[in-house]
Parts: structure tokens; sequence; C-alpha cells
């Protein structure tokens, strides 16, 4: 206390010769207070996270489908769900369905948009009270810290169970597959189902096409032969909308998926120790990019431009095709637009997978929900909702674009070409890959350096793992 | 507060600082005693457990690689030497720099331009220009995000007032050009910053007495020489403000970037920030993202502090300043 008052004294003689420092020195308390905390809260000093011992808890094994009465077991119980906004449509229908078939069962759903999702859901499931059922996302940010920490059930017994490894859809399963420390996936035990597939693909304006003369293109070849009839005649060929930085780079994949193996892809992806994206292939379709950029194919502004916003103007009627996913064709008008194949069917993957937490205690009633998604009756009304479906038996396309997209993805999954998304590799490939790339497309950096820096991140990435 | 006395008070003052002062100290030393702590204990308690503790949390991080989930493992300082060996935050540091200058200095140059003219004319509707003038300031920078994108598209009104007066070259993708990316961000920020700045600058112009004004005239001051003279003198105080206010919002800058540009195109105008982001929220390596907001505080931290030692008035400087003002013309008219 007395050598307190000895300093306050000292300051005040400072103050009174004029010596001051106000702010300043407030600001240097405030550090102090700062340094005091961070001394205090590290008193314990043990490592960050290290009493959350996850309680994988005894894991009952399904070997025949959950029954009514094994749900009604459960007594009075909710069901609680995260899901992306874009599964509203679907559940609208599954869930009172559901609700009919098993009475004691009340579901609630948290809906969120898909970056608020994918930014919040895994801290939820590290919760007290995580969510029974929850969608993640490919990759090792979402669904690669879920399996590290174990937090979500294997469903490897359930996919058995419902016949989920054969028939139209048991090659969807596998981005959900990881090793058990969650740094592979691709190959391993099943953590994670979706309904919804995704296919990439060409969306065309039908009118602009028939008045320059040109065929619906079937393959990647047909638009190239294509995109120079288009520029001549003074129309955008290509409408691209980057500045998320991620369009882009699904039209680079669909090109460099004609330069190699399929496989050879989803192994990188997957991150396979040996494998590189130093590719002859890669450095070629990275090329083509750069080509079809300054050839004006994409026309100019595009980096300032939202994919959002570009699907807008292609909806519109400028420019003669888009090339991207199927998620885009619900904003466009089936009579106007048609959807073309990429050369081998083209690149693609599911949608965020479905999980259920380890801890749950209505696994049941969560596995009889998985199981409703995953039947012919949901797939159509997922066609029917504007999106692929997983289990296509069936399934009818309501218009001609729908019917195509429906194709489009069979063939896909015939030719083995759906092979994922190249920034499910890293969690900051995204904006590594998408970043280079409008890089090369600029012609400020050239394709080899690009696959070279792709690479480095991946590198680093497995690295840390 | 005792840099914001009145402008007057100071002009005049051949006050000693030691009898002024004299009655500050006494104050400070009774609010050492237990009664005064109590009343502000629970303002305290708030700060401490959400404010100091939560970045003593960041500190403890900041020495572990720890994906938020599994049991992290102590990196000793390797998260610091990551911090300032990556190539890539040493460019979005010097993005920081660049935006300083849209974010802080053009601001103020034109808060206090359009203070200074504002005080000088009588404009009617006043109260309704200084309001509006403010707004950006209370839109969510999500809004004026979203807004700016779309005045700074390809085919946006700004390019179209272009194409109207005849520069049509100049047109771009402001947003979607690597060249012009981080200024256009830049001009959002100035935008958003000035109404600020101007309100503050023109509180602080009302609190000057007019007869120095009055005084300056008779000497013959014209408008230039007066603002220089009296009113950029006596808005040290405010100018100070301001400049904490706006280099603060220009370091830890964020939410525009992320919306407008998300660090693109290519790497030109990534920012300290989205990095911090990015390895919090999407790479889940929050001990390296600890560390990077530590040292990002830390900079911040000297910036600000830079600025108040530059701009503190002290001893004769600051009054010597202003004595430079209404004397020397005085002189001019005896002769």
């Amino acid at each position: 206390m007395k050598s307190v008052r000895r300093e306050v004294r000292r300051r005040v003689l400072r103050e009174r010769t004029g010596g001051r420092a106000g702010a300043p020195r407030r600001a240097w308390g405030a550090a102090a207070a700062v340094a005091v905390a961070a001394v205090l809260a590290c008193a314990g000093c043990s490592a960050p996270g290290a009493g959350k011992s996850a309680t994988a808890g005894t894991q009952s094994f399904i070997t025949e489908p959950v029954t009514t009465e094994q749900v009604a077991d459960l007594g009075d119980v909710t069901l609680r769900m995260w899901a992306d906004q874009a599964e509203k449509p679907l559940m609208k229908s599954v869930v009172p369905a559901f609700e009919k078939k098993y009475p004691n069962v009340t579901v609630d759903i948290t809906y969120k948009s898909f970056d608020d999702l994918i930014a919040t859901v895994v801290n939820a499931a590290s919760g007290s009270t995580p969510p029974d059922l929850f969608q993640g996302n490919i990759g090792y940010a979402v669904d690669g810290a879920l399996v590290k920490a174990k937090l979500v059930r294997p469903l490897d017994d359930v996919a058995a169970t419902y016949g989920w490894l054969t028939g139209t859809g048991a090659s969807t399963l596998a981005p959900a597959r990881w090793n058990s420390a969650g740094t592979a996936f691709g190959d391993g035990n099943l953590y994670g189902m979706s309904p919804i597939s995704e296919v990439q693909g060409i969306y065309y304006n039908k009118a602009l096409l028939k008045s320059l003369d040109l065929e619906p293109p079937q393959s990647l070849s047909d638009l190239e032969k294509d995109l120079p009839v288009v520029k001549e005649a003074g129309k955008q060929p290509i409408m691209l909308g980057n500045s998320d930085q991620y369009a882009a780079t699904h039209i680079f994949s669909d090109l460099a998926v004609t330069e190699q193996s399929p496989a050879s892809i989803s192994d990188w992806i997957g991150g396979k120790a040996g494998t590189t994206f130093a590719t002859t292939g890669n450095e070629k379709a990275a090329d083509t990019m750069a080509d079809w950029a300054k050839k004006g194919y994409f026309g100019s502004g595009y980096d300032g431009l939202s994919n959002e916003d570009a699907i807008a103007r292609f909806a519109k009627g400028s420019g003669a095709f888009f090339v991207g996913g199927s998620w885009n064709g619900a904003k466009l008008d089936p009579e106007k637009f048609g959807f073309g194949a990429l050369t081998t069917g083209g690149a693609g993957a599911t949608a965020s997978p479905w999980h259920i937490a380890a801890s749950s205690k209505a696994t049941p009633a969560a596995v009889a929900f998985l199981a409703a998604l995953h039947t012919p009756e949901a797939g159509q009304e997922i066609l029917d909702t504007g999106r692929l479906p997983v289990v296509t038996d069936g399934a009818k396309g309501a218009n001609s674009l729908q019917s195509q997209t429906l194709d489009v993805l069979k063939r896909t999954i015939a030719a083995g070409t759906q092979v994922g998304y190249y920034d499910w590799s890293a969690t900051d490939m995204l904006s590594v890959m998408g970043g280079r790339l409008q890089e090369v497309m600029a012609g400020r950096t050239s394709s080899a350096a690009f696959t070279k820096a792709v690479q480095d991140s991946w590198r680093k990435a497995r690295e840390s793992e | 507060m005792s840099t914001v006395a009145p402008a007057r008070e100071r002009d005049t003052a051949p006050t000693p600082t030691g009898i002024r002062r004299s009655s500050r100290p006494r104050r400070h030393l009774t609010s050492l005693s237990w009664s005064s702590l109590l009343y502000v204990a629970p303002a305290l308690a708030f700060f401490a457990v959400f404010v100091v503790y939560p970045i003593g949390i960041s500190v403890w991080y900041s020495f572990y690689a720890y994906d938020g989930l599994t049991e992290g493992t102590p990196v000793g300082l390797d998260n610091y030497t990551a911090v300032f060996t990556d190539p890539d935050l040493r460019a979005a540091l010097l993005h920081s720099l660049v935006l300083l200058f849209f974010y802080a200095a053009l601001p103020v140059a034109v808060g206090l331009l359009l203070a200074g003219a504002m005080s000088r004319i009588r404009v009617y509707g006043l109260t309704l220009f200084r309001a509006l003038l403010f707004v950006p300031q209370i839109l969510s920078s999500v809004v004026v995000a979203v807004a700016w994108r779309n005045l700074l598209a390809e085919d946006g009104p700004v390019n179209a007032l272009l194409r109207s007066v005849g520069l049509g070259r100049f047109t771009t993708s402001w947003l979607g050009n690597f060249d012009t990316a981080l200024p256009s961000i830049g001009v959002v920020g100035t935008w958003v910053e000035y109404g600020l700045c101007m309100v503050l600058f023109l509180s602080g112009i009302v609190a000057i007495d007019r007869s120095t004004y009055e005084a300056a005239r008779l000497d013959g001051a014209g408008a230039v020489r007066e603002f220089f003279s009296i009113t950029l003198p006596a808005l040290r105080p405010q100018i100070s403000i301001a400049l904490i206010l706006t280099v603060t919002f220009a370091l830890r800058n964020f939410d525009l970037i992320w919306n407008t540009t998300r660090g693109g195109p290519g790497t030109s105008t990534t920012v300290p920030s989205l990095y911090v982001y990015q390895d919090a929220f999407q790479n889940r390596m929050l001990g390296r993202a600890s560390a990077l907001a530590i040292v990002l505080t830390v900079v911040i931290l000297a910036v600000v502090v830079a600025v108040q030692l530059l701009l503190r008035e002290r001893d004769g400087r600051g009054r010597g300043l202003l004595r430079r003002g209404p004397v020397r013309p005085a002189r001019k008219v005896q002769p």
C-alpha cells in the first residue's frame, strides 16, 4: 500500500512540474492491465481445450432399420436440427410426414445461411447441448474438425442397413468418409450423408444461340467452337461473376477434369500423400482460362461482379453461356434456358452432408430422419424444389431444364467425374486458389506460378495436420 | 480529458499550469478510497469480464496451436514469428497504410474544409445538411458495402456519369480491377468517415469565442487566414479525437472489405483483420489468429499514442501557434 501511495505522489509531482502524458499513460496502463489479465488467465496454464474430452458415449450399432416402436420408446422427444436455409422447401414436405409417422417426435429446425452455418456449426456441435442432427460441410474446416474432435457418430452401420452403399447414390458418399484422425477424406469411415447432388455444366440462352445459328453445346469442345462466334457477333460469350473468387475456380475445374484422370483429382482433393497440383493438365486448364479472359470471352469487369449478380444478368438475357453448378438453375426460366454437359459428363459433388451428434440422446429418431431423406419420394421432392437428388430412381423433371440437368447428373455419376471441389483440399484453398486464378486470368502471373502456389498451400495444410 | 479544454481559456491563459492543475491531483488521491471504488465496481466488473478477460484469453491462445476443439499444443512464439515473416501479411499491412490515407487523412481534411465553410457561410437548413452528411456514419457497413458495390459496378452510376461527360475511357470495374480496387475501397471509407469528422469539428468551432474572429477581421484577416490562425489551432483536440477514431477504423477495417472484394482481386485488397477472420473462423487456427489480433492491437495502440503525442498541447508550443494568429496582424495595423 505504501508503495502505491509513493507512486501516486510521484505522479502528482510529475504532473505539477508539467511532465504529463495523460492519455498515453492511460494506454500503457491498459496495456499493463491486459498483460496482468493474460498472466492471470494463464495461471493454470494448461493447453486450451484440455478439459474437453469428447464423450463418444456408448454407441449402439444398428443392424436393422429403425422401427416406429424404437422411436416411440424415446418418449416425447424433440429432434433438434441445424440446417442450411436452402433446405427449407424440402423440409416443408419431409418434416410433417416424419412427424406424422413418429408422433412422439417434434422436429425443431434452426435455419442459417450457408456462410453463417459453416462458421458456427462446429462450435454448436462442441457445446454442451449440441443439435442432434446438423449439416456440416465437406473438407477440413468443418467436417474434418468434427471428426477429429469425435463430435459426430460414424454412419457405416446406418448406410449398410439402409442400403445406401449400393444404387445410384453410392458414389456420392465418398467425400463424407474420413480416416479416424480426421486428416484425410474420400476413404475410411462414413461420417455423413447428403441427399442432394450437384453437377457442373453449361447453361445456354436458347434464343441467343438460335439467332446465331448455333447448336446447344454438349461438351466443352462444342463450347470452345461457339465462343468466338458469339464474340464475333458482339455478344458476351460467358457470363461470369467472380468477386466471391469461386466461380472461376469452378470453370477451371471443369477444364482441368478433361485434361487428366478424374481419380487423380479426387485423390489430390482428399489429401492423398504424393499427389500434386502442379500437373501439365492443370497448367493447361489455367492457360485456357487466361486465354479466354484475354479474348474477352468473360466480358470485362467479371472480378467486380458477384456470382449472384451474374446469374441474375444471365437470366435477363445477357451472355450466351453460363458455366457453373446446377444450383444456379433455380434462378433461370426453364423455357428460355438449356443445360449442357461438359465433355465426360462434368465435375460436381454433393451438398453439405448431414451428421448425427455423437452425444445425441435421440439417435434412433435422427437415423429415421436421415432414412426419410434418402428415399425416391424425397428424391422427387428435391427435384421438384429445384435441386438434384442423390437418389435418382424414377425421378422425373417437371420441365426440360430440370430433365436435362438430371440427365447430365446421371451421366456424370456414370462417368465417375464427380470429383468434388478443389477448395475442399485445405481450409484456405478457396482464397488461395481463387485469388491466384484471378491473377492468372488478368495476365499478372503464369499458370506455372499458379499451380506452384496452390501446391505450396496444399503442402502446408498437410504439414499442419 | 484535460486536452478538451475550451479554446478560449487556452489562448488567453497566462495562468501557470501548476496552479490550474493543482486541484486535479487531489481529486485523484481521494478516488483511491474504497467507497468510491464501490461506485465503479459494476462497470469495472463488466469491463473485466467482457474486455480484459477475452483479451487475456487471446494472449493465452496465441502461444498455442489450437483448433478450438481438440487440446492445443504449445508452440512458444511460433505464431508471432509466423505473423512477422508471412509475405502475404506484410502486403496486407502495406494495404492498411494506403487505407490510412483514405480512412484517416482524407476524412479529416474534408471534414475540416466542410466545417470551416459551414461555420463561415450562413447556410439555411444547416441542421438538415449536418444530419444528411452524417448519415454514412450511422449506416450499417454491410449496407454501405452493397450500395457502393452497385455504384462502382461496371455498368453502375459512377461509370455512367463518366461516360455522360465524355470520360468513357476511364470507366472500369472499379472493385474488380487490380489497380483501382484498393483506392476504391479507400474512397468508400472516406465517404463513411468524413461526416463524423465534420460534426466533431463543427462542435469544436461552436466553442470558439466569436470575438477572436471579430478581432481577426478587424485586423484585416481573410477567410483563409482566419481558418489557419484561429479555427485550425483551436480544433486541435477535436482533430486528435477524429484521428484516433479514424485511424482505429482504418487499421481494424474488415467488414467493408469482406463485403466488397473479400481481399481480391488476387490479394490486392487484403488487410490484416481479413486474415484474423479467415484464420479464426475458416482455418480454425485460433492460435495464429490470436497472435495476429494482438499484434494488430499493439500496432493500433502505438499509432494512437503517436497521434496523441504529436497533437498534444504542452507548454509554449500550442499557445505559440495560437498567438501567431491574432497578434501579428495587429502589429501590421499600427504603424
